[in-house]
């Protein structure tokens, strides 16, 4: 039986001077589809059987710190584009994906995050990414390309800062007979 | 099945203090769960041809939801009134279903800045085929247990 895959999202490609044409060029500001909901909440707190009362119990969670809070966990969640929209067509939020090389696939390697606020129950975030290096090309166990960092700031519906992302990862390819 | 919740206050945590142990088994449900759950649809993390296409053995929990994992094992320990100010971590091995987690610390510092009481503990994420996400985070806490 062959195995077979769709092409999972539209990668730009290109190569590393392409890609280094684009640093420290923040990306356009995109605000979330959707708003930090409960139900959202429940599901992915029970991915991770995490009980805390912050995002479970109203009483405590309103005693604690004023309502129902978002787990720090979901920050990028809140931003990810949906599979179809009646009209708009597939786009990655993040910046990482619209970076021209010839890497078709990627894995992520280091996250930092620093939150100041939390995000509470209805409220929309808003995101902007820059890409801040670029590696030149590197050989590792899984394969061939190219380390990106991008730096990423959330804002809340009031413009408040909630959080700053530095992520990185490897935009790479399995060079014929090794995959 | 509910669990009992500990408080711990910023006074009461000393360096060297240890960070409760917690285990999570990951059975293909899970990681699955995990894509719908945080919306990442990649395929690395729900299609296993596509993940050996990537050179991986098998599909695999995403980042957010390893950050959910690290983010329980400190607020099991420490109590749901803890502020993570910061999480640092490295992804240097996948985790894949059919695998078991299990997240362990240490307390590394206890210090003020900026009159915020805060621990950094360092968490250790791995599975049996060894350590795959070593984290430091540095959590806000209250100062002393009301009376």
């Amino acid at each position: 039986m062959s195995e077979t895959f769709n092409e999972p999202f539209p990668l730009a490609y290109g190569t590393y001077e392409d890609a280094v044409k684009l640093l420290n060029k923040p990306g356009k500001k995109v605000v979330a589809e959707f708003s930090v909901n409960w139900e959202m909440i429940k599901v992915y707190c029970s991915m991770v059987e995490d009980g805390n009362a912050s995002y479970w119990n109203e009483d405590y969670a309103n005693k604690q710190w004023g309502g129902i809070v978002a787990p720090p966990g979901l920050l990028l969640t809140w931003a990810m584009a949906l599979q179809w929209h009646p009209e708009k067509e597939r786009e990655h939020y993040f910046i990482a994906m619209k970076i021209p090389l010839p890497g078709d696939t990627l894995i992520n390697v280091a996250t930092d995050t620093e939150f100041h606020r939390h995000l509470y129950l209805g409220d929309r975030i808003s995101v902007v990414d820059e890409l801040i290096d670029v590696s030149e090309e590197k050989k590792t166990r899984l394969g061939v390309g190219h380390f990106l960092t991008t730096k990423a700031k959330f804002f809340n519906q009031s413009e408040q800062l909630i959080a700053e992302q530095t992520n990185s990862l490897f935009r790479y390819y399995v060079p014929e007979g090794e995959s | 099945m509910s669990r009992d919740i500990t408080f711990k206050y910023w006074n009461e945590i000393s360096e060297g203090d240890v960070v409760t142990q917690v285990t999570m088994d990951v059975p293909f449900e899970r990681v699955i769960l995990d894509a719908a759950a945080t919306q990442d649809y990649f395929p690395g993390h729900h299609n296993p041809a596509y993940a050996r296409h990537q050179g991986q053995k098998e599909i695999y929990l995403n980042t957010m939801a390893i950050e959910g994992f690290i983010d329980r094992v400190v607020t099991d320990w420490a109590g749901p009134h803890v502020f993570i100010r910061k999480r640092q971590m490295q992804m240097r091995s996948s985790i894949y279903a059919g695998d078991t987690l299990q997240g362990e610390g240490t307390v590394e510092k206890c210090y003020n800045d900026n009159d915020q009481h805060l621990v950094d503990v360092k968490i250790n994420i791995s599975t049996e085929n060894g350590l795959c996400v070593p984290a430091v985070l540095t959590l806000e806490l209250p100062t002393v247990r009301p009376s």
